[in-house]
């Protein structure tokens, strides 16, 4: 039997891993996708170099929280040598602990004043 | 077509470890193809941007696959505790070896000097083969058989060495002598890392290694 991982143990995620996680939760994406959605939702303070890439999708595939997908979006538009890769339920479970965490930092921040809150 | 850019990059993905290179080189290769399209097609100086990336990102990522492989492949090494043992112990017996020698020179000890060859050998082979030994002991070589053809090869050499240049100091040297130091320390030194080898850390790190 194996032993049942906790999203929590996990944490705090590494950049690189947040990130890839966080690209993926908007579905499959192949290395470029997830590189050119990194670079865009961080401004392109963040741009994933291929060992980095490609290492850190390897970790996160042995550690369950990606698949690789045979599907393909737009199987016409794309090149069948390119490897797609889906957030599985435990890497999306991972992926809300981390922003939780986050998140919690920030209220943290938001009370001693080091940032202000959101207007609603 | 190939560019010269995309050559050059399948040439650097051999930074990276042969599996890791097997499984990720073609999909790495695809990726550089795409940023070189798109930095090439968005500025004048995009390739020379996508080239410091790149090679920034290898000096990073490649030790980390390394790093990674060789901690996967040699769990013995793994334990600090057993490496901090393994350095100490050897350490500690060419210290003595050492201070003991000293002592029989400065003192004149009949009884030590008697064993003086020996301990000697067993200093300069046990610096130098237990060297060799722990920086191959970070491959996946045979910790017996890496022990074993090390010791044998360093007090080989070292024999002849001093063979040789002893006898230009000294015609009258101590030849069968000198022999029968060299080949204690060799048997005190193998004999050493057999014991290790045989004790419960490495046999289940030779086990790991035949599965």
């Amino acid at each position: 039997m194996t032993k049942q991982v906790e999203p929590e143990s996990l944490l705090p995620l590494r950049p690189s891993v947040f990130h890839i996680l966080l690209a993926l939760s908007d579905g499959d994406l192949h290395g470029y996708g997830i590189m050119q959605e990194v670079a865009e939702h961080t401004a392109g303070q963040i741009k994933l170099g291929p060992g980095t890439l490609y290492g850190t999708i390897k970790r996160l595939l042995s550690g369950k929280l990606i698949v690789e997908v045979d599907e393909r979006p737009d199987p016409e538009m794309d090149d069948e040598r390119r490897r797609y890769y889906r957030l599985t339920d435990f890497g999306q479970k991972v992926l809300k602990a981390e922003v939780q965490r986050i998140s919690r930092m920030v209220s943290v921040a938001q009370r001693k004043r080091l940032i202000a809150k959101p207007r609603t | 077509m190939m560019t010269v850019s995309q050559r050059l990059f399948h040439l650097l993905l051999f930074a990276y470890p042969r599996e890791f290179r097997h499984e990720y080189g073609p999909q790495m290769a695809q990726l550089f193809r795409d940023c070189y399209r798109e930095q090439t097609n968005q500025s004048p100086i995009g390739l020379g941007v996508l080239w410091l990336h790149t090679v920034s990102d290898l000096f990073v990522s490649a030790p980390r696959e390394h790093l990674e492989r060789l901690r996967r492949e040699n769990a013995g090494m793994s334990n600090p505790q057993r490496v901090v043992l393994t350095l100490g112990t050897c350490l500690a017996i060419i210290v003595v070896a050492f201070l003991l020698l000293s002592y029989g020179r400065s003192h004149q000890v009949t009884s030590i000097l008697f064993f003086g060859k020996a301990l000697d050998a067993l200093v300069t082979a046990g610096v130098v083969g237990n060297l060799i030994i722990f920086l191959l002991r970070l491959t996946r070589l045979d910790p017996v058989k890496t022990a074993l053809w090390t010791m044998l090869l360093v007090n080989s050499i070292l024999f002849v060495l001093a063979w040789a240049l002893g006898s230009r100091v000294d015609p009258q040297i101590n030849l069968p002598g000198m022999l029968i130091a060299y080949v204690v320390s060799f048997l005190f030194w193998f004999a050493l890392h057999w014991l290790w080898a045989k004790s419960k850390g490495d046999a289940e790190l030779a086990f790991e290694q035949r599965k």
